[in-house]
């Protein structure tokens, strides 16, 4: 049993299973447990948050029927789009699609990193991986498009292709300046090189990485097509691209896909750039010594969490209050501003922790 | 220093401040609309009038065009409404009753799956007959649920052959008179 398992078992204890069980076994535990009481309620709370954020800064009310000012709202949206019945035949690139959408999700889940426990893959290039997952969620995202026999899935297809191209140069170089400043690529120790208080948190400690981090987050909107970049998906010549034919399940599963990308992109930037779960010194003393690791796990994801809220709070907010910018611009912005950007601090970075070793 | 590469650097930098500026400007615009302070805190769309947002229909504006009611007995069959509907929504079947002012509706039927709730059949209603109430759930289950019927309907054949007689003795006294 590696460190990494321990919170999974004392999580056994609770419930009162053995613990003497297959290493295989914990892991699909954990993965059930991670995508159950991580990822579906931060989807539902997120959805709520970001329509009655949107509807505060429109002048509306939002969603005020379900339950109470609204809050079971996405999951009786859920429940509506579970009950249509579907007017096409899958394909055989519709399944395709799902596939890669599919694998997409859940083999992020494995690499998601929600708290010095609960790290199931830790290894030197664990940042890369939800990287490549982000792209085959967006290469699915294009094949969709591509199957639909008609216009806007087509123009959608090829221009979330284009938009995916732009946006992965950036984010990769983003990505290293990261990994420049903590020697590793490795989840533990880029948040073992930052800190619980503000200034040593990664986007704060140099301008260079300040670039990075916003060179991240941004090309991250773009690679994803999330607003208020989501001119591949939403542009009104193409009305709705390539979610313009899904609807009833194949819609929803589609949206959560977009939402789970946008959590994930959000979470990694926190991790990366914002601090991640550190915790205070102290406190994390304590309760190492007092072996109480449900409640250091614990504590430390409700920190990542907040953060990561807070920061997807932030990009709704600035994409409700700007127009929403044409493809070609986004690609243009993308090629010429992000990635010259994504140089000039990976160059800074890189001067700077030389600087620090000497 | 016209062309100067320094001089399109600078330019591109003060570009790229600008655009986050703005943004920066826009989002700051917005906060008041977050913490809702002072005339921006009120919420300019309406709630829904039922028992969630506490409203009546009585709440709704003086002239809403709700759903189209024809008070039967004041209507005086003269097809009106149904020339001037744009969407020939009404239907309307009559003949003559039994005195000479006021015909006999049969049928009076509007479709609300045609109308458009423009008014101007109220507007043309002559004896004030036809008026838009203040319901505004119309929803139905099947097409034919959204006709309303305000019609008397139809006339036997006695009646119509005593009111025959009675219009003819009537004309006679006008007649002599």
């Amino acid at each position: 049993m590696n460190t990494q398992g321990t919170w999974i078992v004392s999580w056994f204890d609770l419930v009162g299973l053995p613990k003497d069980l297959p290493h295989w076994v914990y892991t699909l535990v954990s993965l059930v447990c991670v995508y159950l009481f991580v990822v579906i309620p931060s989807a539902v709370l997120m959805s709520y948050l970001d329509r009655k954020l949107t509807a505060d800064l429109q002048a509306r009310i939002g969603p005020n029927r379900a339950g109470y000012a609204g809050v079971l709202q996405s999951i009786a949206d859920f429940l509506k789009l579970l009950q249509k019945e579907p007017q096409f035949k899958w394909g055989l690139r519709e399944n395709l699609w799902l596939v890669s959408h599919t694998m997409a999700l859940y083999s992020t889940l494995a690499v998601l990193p929600l708290g010095s426990l609960a790290l199931l893959v830790d290894t030197e290039m664990s940042a890369f991986l939800p990287f490549w997952a982000t792209l085959v969620l967006a290469l699915g995202t294009m094949l969709l498009g591509l199957t639909q026999a008609s216009v806007p899935g087509w123009f959608g297809g090829i221009r979330v292709a284009a938009q995916t191209l732009a946006g992965s140069f950036p984010a990769l170089i983003a990505l290293v300046c990261a990994g420049v400043r903590a020697g590793s690529f490795k989840w533990s120790s880029l948040v073992h090189s930052q800190s619980f208080a503000l200034w040593g948190w990664a986007a704060i400690s140099n301008p260079f990485q300040t670039v990075a981090f916003f060179v991240f987050i941004i090309s991250g909107l773009v690679i994803l097509a999330i607003p208020p970049l989501d001119g591949g998906l939403s542009q009104s010549d193409i009305h709705g691209g390539v979610s313009s034919y899904l609807h009833g399940r194949r819609l929803s599963l589609f949206q959560m896909g977009r939402l789970y990308g946008f959590f994930f992109w959000c979470l990694i930037t926190v991790v990366l750039f914002l601090g991640g779960w550190n915790l205070p010194e102290s406190l994390v003393s304590h309760l190492r010594e007092g072996e109480s690791w449900i409640m250091l796990s614990f504590l430390e994801l409700t920190c990542l969490l907040i953060k990561t809220f807070f920061l997807m709070l932030v990009v709704t907010w600035v994409a409700r209050v700007n127009t929403r910018v044409r493809v070609d611009q986004i690609t243009d912005f993308s090629w010429k501003v992000l990635s010259p950007f994504s140089l000039v601090a990976l160059m800074g970075a890189s001067l700077w922790a030389g600087w620090r070793a000497l | 220093m016209k062309n100067s590469i320094f001089k399109s650097v600078i330019v591109y930098a003060k570009d790229v401040f600008f655009g986050f500026w703005s943004i920066l400007g826009s989002c700051l615009t917005a906060f008041p609309y977050i913490l809702r302070i002072g005339e921006l805190r009120k919420e300019v769309t309406e709630g829904y009038p039922d028992p969630v947002s506490s409203k009546t229909a009585d709440d709704l504006p003086a002239r809403t065009r709700g759903l189209l009611f024809n008070d039967i007995d004041r209507c005086t069959g003269c097809h009106d409404c149904a020339k001037i509907c744009p969407s020939q929504c009404i239907k309307i079947e009559d003949e003559p009753g039994s005195d000479l002012t006021k015909r006999w509706v049969s049928i009076f039927d509007i479709d609300f799956s045609k109308c458009i709730f423009c008014g101007l059949c109220v507007e043309s209603c002559q004896p004030n007959s036809l008026f838009h109430t203040k319901q505004y759930e119309g929803a139905a289950y099947q097409v034919s649920d959204l006709v309303a019927s305000f019609g008397r309907g139809q006339l036997t054949s006695e009646q119509r052959e005593k009111w025959a007689l009675i219009r003819k003795s009537d004309q006679n006294k006008k007649g002599l008179s």
